[in-house]
């Protein structure tokens, strides 16, 4: 009976030996998510036209004129914030020939008729802007040229360029 | 005596094939997933970056086993989100992006690397929860929808 018990002892260290010499891991697992808006899609939609120009008669085209002002497209995530960068050209070329450009105006809304959620903007590095609740903005661009009396005769041309990041 | 004999093996059969949960004081290791790292609404070409300081967005796991256990923790990391139609998304991790709270709290870590083991200790209630925040790198061209991965925390006791 004595040995009995000696050898029960023995049995519950070694169990407790056992576990205690086990390694002891557990894992849990937690989801990342993320949900990714609509990319931005910009389309030069109409190109800033001065028509013709007369030596040493400044022109403009105000960025109201739906017909001549420059127009840029733009879809993305309804009501997201945006940033509009502008490249802007100082001068048209024609050839070796320049005309220079000395002022620039924007218009933006919400339509392409420029009657909901106008607001007039001057075009530079950075503009911020909101997308409308359907996701599209439409911004427009005027300019100023002035050509000189001696301008060169000609057609002159040069690119505006619209950037727009979220 | 052989009675003797044959219960000292099956006990120690048992033992051995007792799930290895239990610690020198009886706690089970327990690790639980508590939130999810969320990055919310992300815009294609625009970087989002959740700190493991962030109460509302960063991930949490919680554990529970005997005080004073020395523990070391290893993440296994997605190095994408997998989103509509199979498309992916890189998520970034970096050396100080995970966070060990003894007290659980999101407002006291210790920043440590979750692309590496770490070891530390648990303290006097046997309890801590450890953080995970990231980044989350969308292209300019990422396709719209929903994007999910999983985070996997693995706890070992060690010796």
């Amino acid at each position: 009976m004595r040995n009995s018990k000696l050898s029960l002892a023995v049995v519950v260290l070694a169990v407790i030996g056992v576990s205690a010499a086990q390694a002891q891991t557990n894992n849990a697992s937690i989801t990342a998510t993320a949900t990714v808006q609509t990319p931005i899609n910009v389309i030069g939609a109409q190109a800033l036209a001065f028509g013709n120009v007369f030596p040493g008669v400044n022109k403009s085209v105000a960025a109201t004129d739906l017909t001549n002002a420059g127009r840029f497209d733009v879809a993305g995530q309804a009501s997201a914030p945006v940033t509009l960068s502008f490249t802007l050209p100082a001068t048209l070329s024609f050839g070796a020939n320049t005309m220079p450009i000395d002022s620039y105006s924007g218009m933006r809304a919400d339509n392409s008729a420029q009657t909901v959620g106008t607001v007039a903007f001057t075009p530079g590095a950075s503009n911020s802007a909101t997308l409308s609740a359907a996701g599209s903005m439409f911004v427009w661009v005027g300019a100023r040229v002035t050509p000189a009396t001696n301008q060169a005769q000609g057609v002159y041309t040069a690119n505006v360029t619209m950037t727009v990041v979220y | 005596m052989k009675l003797t004999a044959c219960l000292a093996i099956a006990v120690a059969l048992l033992g051995a094939a007792l799930p290895p949960v239990l610690g020198a004081q009886g706690k089970p290791l327990n690790v639980t997933g508590v939130r999810g790292l969320t990055f919310g609404a992300v815009f294609p070409g625009v970087p989002r970056v959740i700190s493991r300081s962030d109460p509302a967005n960063a991930g949490q796991f919680d554990i529970g086993h005997a005080k004073f256990a020395p523990i070391q923790l290893t993440f296994t990391l997605p190095s994408v989100m997998v989103g509509p139609a199979g498309a992916t998304m890189p998520l970034i991790f970096g050396a100080s992006d995970a966070g060990y709270s003894s007290p659980e709290t999101i407002t006291s870590q210790v920043g440590f690397d979750p692309r590496v083991p770490f070891t530390t200790a648990l303290d006097k209630n046997g309890r801590a929860a450890v953080f995970i925040g990231g980044r989350a790198q969308p292209a300019p061209s990422q396709r719209a929808g929903a994007y999910t991965a999983t985070i996997t925390l693995t706890v070992t006791v060690l010796p």
